[in-house]
């Protein structure tokens, strides 16, 4: 009782204390946006020099030019609708990819004996990047929804893999042997124990695993796609009309951000005893 | 103790699955009609001649010289900046916000604008292999440089020691496992990153002779329709990722063995 009461009363500080806290913690992220915005203010008035001295409106259109022309790409829904194909084709691949790894991922990691006969195949295809696979992809499937969407779940099949597998590797064995003591079927162990413990790790995987097919599916989406944010990008290259080209950049670096904070904030929400 | 019988055991077993998948590959290959159908004999007979002709060999020189050379370019700059931006917060602050701007936007998608500035050969495909290896090495400099202990700044600090110095007898040091992290990271995404834009060059600028493994994957998909031949490049790619990430682990191990585990 002694021990725990410093800890439950934790919340109790002084109040003036907990308002201080929180108004430096507002300053801090008002400041960090400040920062932000005066570092880009300076990006784009740089460009905006070099874009005039160069004054060639197809090598190097200026800021206002690409601003103009995200707002027409946006105004025709041009923009969102490529971006939103993009986006289905990622959720539909990591959704494949998890399907084929998390489950694979935990019985190899539980059974030492299937690890030892899977591993050198995973070994010897993980180097092979799912870029690599594009000519034979374009081959098998030629061009359209299914070449993106296997290039994709290809790359993120790795890193989820290898991130399952790590967890459930790196559960605590007595919370095993405790389950195991009390007479609890080995399925309801992987259920209960082993994968909220392997959570984190897997949160991690999916990551990298989103990080690993976004820069696949641009890559899938140049060469053999007909819609995608890859496919507008090279389109509008072809065309010589570089501010759409820039537009459509800048939507693929948001669109991958936005990406990272989305498994960020679903793994605060599934795993929050995990710092993320 | 692992006995030498046991471990040839487990070698029988990890090569069990590669060779069945391989023999099921073989079998279905041969029944099937059509006469493009790789298997693997036809594909190791692929590999045997490409690489008699030298033409193999040349395509991977090629793309081997475009990723050294980007990679350098992105050393050179990242390790610096990442440098500078670990041990002066300041500079940090200000410059954090434009690379974590760029970081999502994937190498290849600026491969359009860089061949559109730079044209369809050599220097594009450079510029997406130092675009793409300069994040993870430029990211992983700062960590380190700013993991380092504060401790022996703190003394290097007492002992009235230059910023400049500290940074090259302390910071430096202490950062160089991340260091050595962050190359190891960059020279696979640069190895990745070859492989695209010479794809992709291959398949929008009309084919031009940019050279390369890439290239030659999708002259091979694109007018002689050899499978085999694709699957030998493919698999060129992964023993070459592999050979990369041995020989920066080596070097790394060599140049600073303290890190190593």
């Amino acid at each position: 009782m002694a021990k725990g009461a410093p800890a439950a009363f934790a919340g109790f500080r002084r109040p003036d204390a907990q308002v201080r806290a929180l108004a430096s913690r507002r300053a801090r992220a008002a400041s960090q946006v400040l920062v932000y915005m005066r570092t880009m203010a300076v990006f784009l008035i740089v460009w905006a020099l070099i874009a005039r001295i160069t004054g060639n409106a197809i090598l190097l259109p200026s800021p206002l030019a690409v601003f103009t022309a995200i707002v027409g790409l946006a105004q025709d829904l041009e923009l969102f609708l490529h971006a939103g194909i993009s986006f289905a084709r990622m959720v539909a691949s990591l959704v494949v990819g998890s399907l084929l790894a998390i489950p694979l991922g935990l019985a190899m990691g539980r059974s030492e004996l299937l690890d030892r006969v899977v591993d050198p195949t995973i070994e010897i295809l993980r180097p092979i990047s799912g870029i690599a696979w594009i000519p034979l992809a374009l081959f098998i499937f030629g061009i359209g929804n299914a070449l993106p969407i296997f290039i994709m779940t290809y790359a993120g099949f790795f890193p989820i893999l290898l991130g399952t597998i790590a967890g459930v590797r790196s559960v605590d064995r007595r919370l095993i042997d405790a389950a195991r003591t009390m007479g609890i079927p080995e399925r309801t162990i992987v259920t209960r124990v082993v994968m909220p413990a392997a959570l984190p790790s897997l949160m991690v995987a999916l990551r990298l695993g989103v990080a690993a097919s976004w820069t696949a599916v641009v890559a899938a989406e140049l060469i053999g796609a007909p819609s995608g944010l890859g496919y507008a990008v090279e389109w509008y290259r072809e065309l010589l009309m570089t501010p759409q080209v820039m537009a459509f950049i800048a939507m693929i670096g948001l669109l991958g951000y936005v990406c990272d904070l989305g498994v960020r904030a679903l793994a605060r929400a599934l795993t929050p005893w995990a710092a993320a | 103790m692992i006995g030498a019988a046991d471990r040839a055991n487990r070698t029988a077993i990890g090569f069990a699955l590669p060779l069945a998948l391989l023999a099921l590959w073989q079998a279905l290959g041969t029944t099937s009609q059509s006469a493009r159908m790789p298997i693997p004999t036809h594909v190791a007979a692929a590999a045997f001649e490409l690489v008699r002709s030298g033409d193999l060999p040349l395509a991977i020189a090629q793309s081997l010289s475009r990723v050294f050379v980007g990679f350098a370019v992105a050393a050179l700059i990242g390790i610096p900046l990442g440098l500078a931006m670990g041990a002066f917060r300041s500079f940090e602050r200000n410059i954090d916000p434009l690379i974590e701007s760029f970081r999502p936007i994937a190498a290849i998608a600026i491969l359009p604008l860089a061949i559109l500035w730079l044209g369809t050969g050599t220097s594009a495909a450079v510029t997406i292999v130092a675009y793409a290896a300069f994040f993870p090495i430029v990211i992983n400099t700062v960590a380190g440089a700013k993991g380092v202990n504060p401790t022996l700044l703190r003394a290097a600090t007492t002992m009235g020691i230059s910023r400049l110095r500290v940074i090259r007898t302390v910071i430096v040091p202490a950062a160089l496992p991340a260091i050595g992290v962050g190359l190891r990271i960059g020279m696979g995404v640069a190895w990745t990153a070859i492989v695209a834009a010479e794809l992709a060059v291959g398949a929008k600028a009309g084919g031009g002779g940019s050279g390369g493994i890439g290239q030659m994957m999708f002259v091979f998909y694109a007018y002689s329709v050899e499978l085999n031949r694709i699957i030998v490049c493919m698999i060129a790619v992964g023993l070459v990722a592999l050979a990369l990430d041995r020989l920066i682990r080596f070097v790394l191990r060599v140049s600073m063995p303290w890190t190593s585990k």
